[in-house]
C-alpha cells in the first residue's frame, strides 16, 4: 500500500522523466500494434481466401501404384495388369456418396455425361462438314481416353474419369451431343469460373428431372432455336429411322442388323425430349478447336446441360428398354446408355484435405485408390502472399520488441543511477531495498501500461486503414468472383445474396453471410477491427508487463548493489 | 544497564582505500548512558563520522564490539543492520539528505510509514518551528530549514538513538541555538539517547557526556553532571 502511495507520489512528482519514458514506451506499443495488426489482418485475411478458395479432390484409381505392383515399367505382364485394372475400376456413385458423407468434406458435387444424337431437322454444329457420317459412327476405344477427354463444363474441375463402358472394353458410340447432367451448381465449373453464362433465358431447376436444358448459343443460332422450344434427342445405340440411315455405315456398323428390330419398341423408342429453358455463351469454345476431334459430341457447342435427375432419367430408360445381343467379334452389345462419371470433393481447407485422405484408408478405401487435386497447388500459392506478410510483420514485431525492450533496459539503468540519492535515503533511514525496488517497479508499470493503452489507442488509428486494404482487397477479390458467378446462372447482378436461392452451397456460401449491400459490407470490416483490436490489446498488455518486467530487474539489480553509505558519501 | 546502554569495545576501522591503509577508528571504547545528551567533538578527520555511521548502522566495524541496549549491532546480518536502522536509530546526516521531490511533511512522512509507534509528523514539524512550511519542497527551504526537516525526520521514528552529524554546521547562531534546544528537549521529555557531533566546544556543557576524539581514538571522556540549558549558552 505504502509502496504504491509513494510510486504515485512519485510519478506526479517527476513528470518529465515519466513522460520520457511514456513516449518510448509509446512508441514501442504503437508499432508493435501495427504489425500485430498486419499481421491478424493478413491472417483473416487469409481466412477469407480459405473460404472463397476451396480445394477440390476427386478419388480415382492410383494406376502409377498398379504398375508399380505389376513389376514397374514395360516388362509387367500385361493381362496381370488387365486384370488388376479390372478388379480395381473407379469408384461408383453411391460409394463416392458414402465416402462424401464425411464431416470434412464440405461439398460433394457430380456430373455424368453421355451421348446422343439428333433427330430430325436438329443438327449438331459442325455436322455439315462431314454430312450424316457422324450420326452412327461407331469408335471403337478399348483404352477410353478420347472419349473420356471430351467432357466440357464438367471436367474442369473434377478430374474426368474415364467412362464405365470403356473399362469393359465394349464398343462405345459417339454421338452429336454430350449431354451432361449436373448434381449442382458447382458442377458446372465453367459457370462458377465464368468461362460460361446464361445470356438468354434461365437457369433450370438443378433438383428436377424435368427434362430441362441450356443448349449453347451456337447450337441455338445454327438450329433457329430459343428459349421455350423443345429438343428431340436419340440413343444411338439404336438404328434410327430418320433419313440419316448411312451409305457407307453397313459393314462398320455392327449393332445395325441387331437393331433392325428396335422399331418394334415403338417410334419414340430410345428418344427424349428436353425442353430449353436457357441458352448460354462459352466464351472458351473457340480453344477447343484445334484439337482433334472424333465427334461433333467432343464440341463445347454441343453441350447440352441437364440436371442430374433428368439424366439419369434417360439412362434408367434406356436401361429398362435395353436389348442386348453379340456382335461379329463375340462380344456382347447393349442398346443401354452409359455414362462417364465426373465427381469432385470440395473442401474448406488443405487440413480438411489431409484429414480425409486419412479418413478414407481408415474407412476402408483400397491402397490402389487414391485422392488427387488439381488446384490444391493454386489454393497453396494463393495464400503464399498473405503468409509471407504475416511472416514478415512477425519478425518486425520480435525486432521493434528486441530494440524496445534493449532501450527500456537502458534507460531504467539511468533512472535509478539518477535516483541513487534517494535510494541511499530510503535505505538509510531503515526502509528494505526490496521495498524499494518494488516501488520502483510499481511506478514503471504505471507508466508503461498506460503508455501502452494510449500507444494501443494509436497504432489501432494507424492501423485500421492499413488492415482494411489488405482485408477490402481480399473480400473484394472474393466477391467480384462469386458476383460473376451469380451473373453466369443468368441471375441479377445484384450481389452475393441473390445466390442464395440458387442452393449454392460451398464458397457461396460464406459470401452469403455478408449480403450484398454496401453497408453490410463495411459493418463486416468493421467487426473485423473490433476483433483484432481486443486481441492486440491483450497481447500488448502481456507484452508491456513483459517489457516491464525485464527493465525493472535491472532497476532491482542496480539498487540491491547500492550501499547507503557509499552513496551519501559520494554525494557529499 | 543504563550506564552501558551503548558500548564502544576496541572498535577499529580500516579503509584500504589507498596503498597506505587508514585507520579512521583505531580502538575506540566508551560507553553512554541511556536518556543522556552526549557530544564527540575533535578536529576535522579524527573519525567522529565514523563512529557515528558505526553506531547507527550505516557502516561495520573492522574489528572490535559495539552494543546497544544489550544487544550486538556488529554481529547482525545486512538485513537485520537494515530493521535496526529502521527501528532503534533517527540519523540527521551532515547533509541533510531529503527526498527532493517530495515536500517537507512527505519527507517526514517516510518515517512514520515504517514506524508503526512513530510521532505524528504535524507535531514535530511544529515542535521543529516548520509548521507553516509543511507543503514545501526541500529545494523551496533553506539550508537551516532543510537541516530542520532532517532532525524532525528522524525524531518522528521515535528512536531509541538520535544520532545527528553536525546539525548546527550550516546554522547561524539563533538557529543552531534552537536546534540545540530541540536535542535537549527530546532528551529530557522524550527519553532518547541523543549523540550529537560537533566542532563547536563552546556547546559542550549543554551535554551529559562529551567524549573527545583525536586521531581515531578517544582522548578524553568528560561527565557531566549538571549540563547547562540551552539558552544559558554563548559562542
Ligand atoms: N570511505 C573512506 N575511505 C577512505 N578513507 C576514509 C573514508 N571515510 C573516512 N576516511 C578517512 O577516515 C578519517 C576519519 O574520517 P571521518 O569522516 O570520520 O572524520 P571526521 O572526524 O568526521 O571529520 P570532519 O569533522 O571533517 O567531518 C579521515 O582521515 C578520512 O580521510
Ligand atoms: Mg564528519
Amino acid at each position: 500500500m505504502l509502496v504504491i502511495i509513494n510510486a504515485f507520489k512519485s510519478i506526479s512528482r517527476s513528470k518529465g522523466r515519466n513522460i520520457l519514458i511514456g513516449i518510448i514506451v509509446l512508441a514501442i506499443a504503437a508499432s508493435s500494434c501495427i504489425a500485430l495488426a498486419i499481421r491478424n489482418a493478413a491472417d483473416d485475411a487469409e481466412a477469407v481466401g480459405l473460404e472463397s478458395v476451396s480445394i477440390t479432390g476427386t478419388i480415382s484409381v492410383d494406376r502409377q501404384k498398379l504398375i508399380e505392383e505389376n513389376g514397374g515399367g514395360g516388362r509387367g505382364d500385361m493381362s496381370q495388369m488387365r486384370e488388376l485394372m479390372e478388379r480395381y475400376k473407379d469408384l461408383e456413385l453411391d460409394e463416392l456418396l458414402i465416402y462424401s458423407d464425411s464431416a470434412y468434406v464440405k461439398d460433394f458435387n457430380y456430373s455424368s455425361s453421355t451421348a446422343l444424337n439428333a433427330t430430325g431437322e436438329l443438327k449438331a454444329y459442325g455436322s455439315e462438314d462431314n454430312a450424316d457420317n457422324d450420326s452412327d459412327n461407331v469408335f471403337v476405344s478399348p483404352e477410353g481416353g478420347m472419349v473420356a477427354r471430351g467432357g466440357g463444363p464438367g471436367g474442369g474441375g473434377g478430374g474426368m474419369r474415364g467412362g464405365r463402358a470403356i473399362m469393359v472394353g465394349r464398343a462405345l458410340t459417339i454421338g452429336d451431343f454430350t449431354v451432361t447432367g449436373y448434381s449442382s451448381e458447382e458442377a458446372m465449373t465453367k459457370f462458377m469460373n465464368s468461362t460460361a453464362s446464361i445470356k438468354e433465358g434461365e437457369m433450370f431447376d438443378i433438383a428436377s428431372d424435368d427434362m430441362t436444358c441450356l443448349i449453347s448459343d451456337v447450337l441455338a443460332y445454327t438450329n433457329g432455336l430459343s428459349v421455350g422450344d423443345s429438343i428431340v434427342l436419340a440413343n444411338p445405340n439404336y438404328d434410327s429411322d430418320d433419313e440419316d440411315i448411312d451409305e457407307n455405315g453397313d459393314d462398320e456398323d455392327i449393332a445395325n442388323e441387331d437393331n433392325a428390330e428396335d422399331n418394334a419398341y415403338g417410334e419414340n423408342a430410345g428418344e427424349y425430349t428436353f425442353t430449353i429453358v436457357g441458352i448460354y455463351t462459352d466464351t472458351s469454345s473457340g480453344e477447343v478447336n484445334d484439337m482433334p476431334m472424333f465427334s461433333t459430341a467432343q464440341d463445347p457447342a454441343n453441350l447440352i446441360c441437364v440436371s442430374y435427375p433428368s439424366l439419369s432419367a434417360v439412362i434408367e430408360n434406356s436401361i429398362e428398354n435395353e436389348i442386348t445381343g453379340t456382335d461379329d467379334w463375340g462380344t456382347e452389345t447393349t442398346t443401354a446408355l452409359t455414362d462417364t462419371l465426373s465427381s469432385s470433393f470440395i473442401f474448406a481447407d488443405k487440413g480438411d484435405y489431409d484429414s480425409f485422405t486419412e479418413e478414407l484408408t481408415a474407412k476402408g478405401l483400397s491402397e490402389y485408390y487414391v485422392l488427387t487435386s488439381s488446384n490444391l497447388n493454386n489454393y497453396e500459392s494463393s495464400v503464399i502472399p498473405l503468409r509471407n506478410l504475416s511472416a514478415f510483420a512477425t519478425t518486425m514485431l520480435f525486432i521493434i520488441l528486441a530494440i524496445g525492450a534493449v532501450i527500456l533496459v537502458v534507460i531504467n539503468v539511468f533512472n535509478i543511477r539518477e535516483r541513487k540519492y534517494e535510494v541511499g535515503v530510503l535505505t538509510a533511514i531503515g526502509i528494505k531495498k526490496g521495498k524499494v525496488a518494488m516501488q520502483f517497479v510499481t511506478e514503471l508499470l504505471c507508466v508503461t501500461l498506460s503508455a501502452i493503452i494510449i500507444g494501443t489507442v494509436v497504432g489501432a488509428v494507424i492501423s485500421v486503414p492499413v488492415s482494411n486494404n489488405l482485408l477490402a482487397t481480399q473480400i473484394e477479390r472474393a466477391e467480384d468472383e462469386a458476383l460473376n458467378q451469380a451473373q453466369s446462372f443468368g441471375r441479377p447482378g445484384g450481389g452475393p445474396i441473390s445466390f442464395d436461392g440458387g442452393g449454392g452451397g460451398g464458397r457461396v456460401m460464406s459470401f452469403s453471410s455478408f449480403g450484398g449491400g454496401e453497408n453490410e459490407r463495411i459493418s463486416y470490416l468493421e467487426t473485423v477491427n473490433a476483433s483484432v483490436n481486443l486481441m492486440i490489446l491483450a497481447q500488448l498488455i502481456l507484452i508491456g508487463i513483459g517489457l516491464t518486467l525485464v527493465s525493472s530487474l535491472a532497476a532491482v539489480i542496480f539498487v540491491m548493489r547500492y550501499e547507503p553509505l557509499k552513496i551519501l558519501a559520494n554525494r557529499a | 544497564m543504563n550506564e552501558n546502554y551503548v558500548t564502544f569495545t576496541d572498535v577499529v576501522r580500516e579503509y584500504r582505500t589507498g596503498s597506505v591503509p587508514v585507520r579512521a577508528a583505531n580502538g575506540i571504547t566508551f560507553n553512554l548512558q541511556k536518556g543522556k545528551l552526549n557530544i564527540i567533538v575533535g578536529p576535522s578527520g579524527a573519525g567522529k563520522t565514523t563512529v557515528l555511521n558505526i553506531l547507527g548502522g550505516m557502516d561495520s566495524a573492522t574489528s572490535g564490539k559495539v552494543t546497544v541496549d544489550g544487544r550486538d549491532i556488529s554481529r547482525l546480518s545486512k538485513r537485520e543492520i537494515c530493521t535496526y536502522r529502521r527501528d532503534d536509530v533517527g540519523f540527521v546526516f551532515q547533509f541533510y539528505n531529503l527526498i527532493p521531490n517530495l515536500t517537507a511533511l512527505e519527507n517526514v512522512e517516510l518515517a512514520s510509514q515504517i514506524r508503526k509507534d512513530a510521532f505524528d509528523p504535524r507535531t514535530v514539524l511544529e515542535d521543529v518551528g516548520l509548521g507553516h512550511r509543511l507543503g514545501n519542497f526541500p529545494a523551496q527551504l533553506s539550508g537551516g530549514e532543510q537541516q530542520r526537516v532532517a532532525i524532525a525526520r528522524a525524531i518522528a521514528k521515535n528512536p531509541k538513538l538520535l544520532l545527528c552529524d553536525e546539525p548546527t554546521g550550516a546554522l547561524d547562531y539563533e538557529t543552531g541555538k534552537s536546534i540545540l534546544q530541540l536535542l535537549q528537549d527530546v532528551c529530557r521529555i522524550k527519553g532518547v539517547t541523543v549523540v550529537v557531533i560537533t566542532h563547536n566546544s563552546a556547546v559542550m556543557p549543554i551535554a551529559d557526556r562529551v567524549i573527545k576524539i583525536k586521531s581515531g581514538k578517544v582522548k578524553a571522556i568528560l561527565h557531566n553532571d549538571n549540563p547547562t540549558p540551552v539558552s544559558d549558552i554563548e559562542w
